[in-house]
């Protein structure tokens, strides 16, 4: 034991905090494949966000969850808050279609369609346009606060801020119509909650998009701690190649890939090895690029030795440039594997394949694929997993489907007065009732009401309207006396039938007649 | 500035008893002193006819379900806390052999 250990004192100030401050990413830009398919998903999410409240439909708002009404409208259907069974089948049904697709291929929910990874990308892209790129935005953010410093900064947060607070008047549209709240805005008339609700989900996507950014994904989500859990072998990954990219470093150009030269693929525990020196002795490169993965390799008790100095034609394919970690959006690095941190964005792989272009090597030394394949083992898709999300999901949608298919346009629902079990008049004895419909069709309705019961002698009070008008979502509520003889006594089951004109609706509720006991 | 900071503490796993009694304990707690003070305030009865008034539920049957479900709310609450309180080294580990 000749190797002298790095200790530090550790500066507390005077305390004995231990708090670091999170260290800020600056991801650099970068254009390929996988930053094509990201941007797709930007301009068709965040195209459905901005533009449905905007869109009519029959007259009104086409999707609108109008609290203040409580009729939320999805295009043609209108829900009420009676459907809420549908809303927790589709929440379930949402979440199986999350687990299936993260069985199959990882992360594309983080990587692509998450509105944290989605608010995240638009906030960088104006960060670029006023700051630069990593480097700028590096130098820029070490320098001291001057003219062009307070331009650059007051730019990007004037972009973020007007940015958000059309997201947030967005998000308000979705639960008040916007074109009222649109109309209302100059003269000012808006109420303090819609103030409140722009303002309050404007601030949260500053903070969340611009200012949190990967803090939101690795200590606030709970998804990247469970995501794991539907992971096998077969799942696709964001996977570096050890076997053909180790051990790494820095070489002149012309030397062909690993195959073109015949040095092949490295043995797997070898390779394994190669990377786990190299993450415990980072190069001056791999510092520089101050990667933070928190990636943990099982204790050893050996001490860990760093990788000698290869000659080029030994060298692996990866040429230590770190690209793949300056891009990272995250911070780490995916040489060292896969980490909760990665959320499978791709962006290593577009940053690699252009260097992979650049050196003449074949692309793919980062890829998307399964460890299985990595490892040189054959891949499977049906695993007994996917089967069963396959079929779970079947069953959830077509039950969804159906539900929303047959549901009926009409709520009824009695209640029994609680003053008075019974009362005694001259001709007998009453029970007091209050029926509450609800018309959730889009056409005005006569109903008729009808009673049935075992017991003979019980019917509708005279003063009782056995036909009920409700027009298009409208909610009723009547009166409703039963009278029965005075010798009736004890308790009876009744039946109230509520039905439209020709029939076709029909809802029947139980309730019960009550006489002295 | 050291690019590579000293890794963290990193806390051994606690024994699976004192994992389910801190979740379970301090939400059991709270679940109490909530269901107390919101059935200060409501009646129930008067829940059960705004809700399911077709169903027959006496007093006593609401309080124990609103109990269980404050508990499954305030439950729920601290295994979420537990989950993002858990140390990174639980997740980033090396998969399973086969």
């Amino acid at each position: 034991m000749t190797r002298k250990i790095d200790i530090d004192l550790l500066d507390d100030g005077g305390g004995n905090s231990y708090y670091v401050k999170e260290r800020k990413v600056y991801p650099r830009d970068v254009s390929g494949r996988m930053d094509k398919l990201r941007k797709l998903a930007v301009a068709w999410l965040l195209g459905m966000y901005y533009l449905f409240p905007w869109l009519n439909w029959d007259g009104r708002q086409a999707v609108l969850f109008h609290l203040q009404e409580r009729k939320f409208h999805v295009f043609g259907p209108t829900f009420w808050p009676q459907d809420f069974s549908f809303l927790a089948m589709l929440l379930i049904i949402l979440a199986l279609v999350l687990f299936f697709v993260t069985a199959i291929g990882g992360r594309l929910w983080c990587g692509f369609a998450c509105p944290q990874t989605v608010w995240t990308e638009t906030f960088l892209w104006m960060e670029r346009w006023t700051e630069g790129d990593r480097s700028k935005r590096m130098k820029l953010d070490a320098g001291p606060w001057n003219r062009e410093k307070i331009l650059r900064k007051g730019s990007k947060h004037v972009l973020w801020i007007v940015f958000a607070l059309w997201t947030g008047l967005t998000f308000t549209g979705f639960f008040t119509p916007i074109r009222d709240l649109g109309a209302r805005f100059w003269p000012f008339a808006w109420n303090g909650w819609e103030v409140f609700w722009v303002l309050f989900y404007a601030f949260a996507v500053w903070m969340w998009a611009g200012i949190l950014r990967e803090q939101m994904c690795k200590y606030m989500c709970p998804y990247a701690r469970f995501q794991s859990a539907m992971f096998d072998r077969n799942t696709l990954i964001i996977a570096y190649d050890p076997m053909r990219g180790e051990p790494r470093g820095p070489r002149k150009r012309g030397l062909g890939d690993v195959l073109a030269r015949g040095r092949g693929l490295l043995e797997k525990f070898t390779a394994y090895d190669y990377v786990f020196r190299a993450a415990r002795h980072p190069s001056a490169a791999d510092s520089r690029a101050q990667a933070r993965g928190t990636i943990s390799f099982d204790p050893t008790t050996a001490p860990v030795e760093p990788l000698p100095k290869f000659p080029a034609e030994q060298l692996g394919d990866c040429i230590d440039c770190t690209m793949c970690v300056q891009v990272c959006p995250v911070g780490i690095d995916i040489r060292n594997g896969l980490q909760y941190e990665c959320i499978a964005c791709g962006l290593c792989i577009d940053a690699c394949d252009n260097v992979m272009d650049l050196m003449g090597f074949r692309r793919g030394l980062i890829r998307y694929s399964t460890q299985n394949a990595i490892d040189g083992k054959p891949s499977r898709v049906l695993r007994p997993r996917i089967l069963v999300y396959a079929l779970l999901l079947l069953a959830l949608v077509a039950g969804f489907t159906w539900g929303i298919g047959n549901r009926s346009p009409l709520i009824a629902e009695v209640l029994r007065d609680r003053n008075a079990l019974y009362r005694v008049t001259a001709d007998g004895i009453d029970n007091g009732y209050t029926l509450k419909l609800v018309n959730k069709g889009d056409t005005a309705q006569q109903y008729r009401i009808r009673l049935e019961s075992v017991t003979p002698g019980i019917d509708l009070g005279a003063r009782t309207a056995d036909t009920v008008a409700a027009a298009a979502g409208q909610i009723v509520s009547v009166p409703i006396e039963l009278s029965a003889p005075a010798s009736l006594q004890g308790r009876h089951d009744v039946r109230f039938v509520i039905e439209t004109a020709d029939g076709k609706v029909r809802e029947t509720v139980e309730s019960s007649f009550f006489g002295p006991l | 500035m050291s690019a590579y900071a000293p890794p963290p503490f990193d806390h051994p796993p606690r024994p699976i008893a004192q994992r389910i009694g801190a979740i379970a304990w301090p939400s059991f707690f709270t679940a109490c002193v909530v269901t107390m003070v919101f059935f200060a305030f409501v009646d129930p009865l008067d829940l059960r006819d705004i809700t399911f008034p077709g169903i027959e539920i006496s007093r006593s049957m609401g309080y124990t379900i609103a109990f269980f479900m404050f508990w499954l709310a305030t439950a729920s609450s601290s295994l979420f806390t537990w989950l993002l309180l858990r140390p990174s080294s639980r997740f980033n580990r090396a998969l399973p052999p086969e």
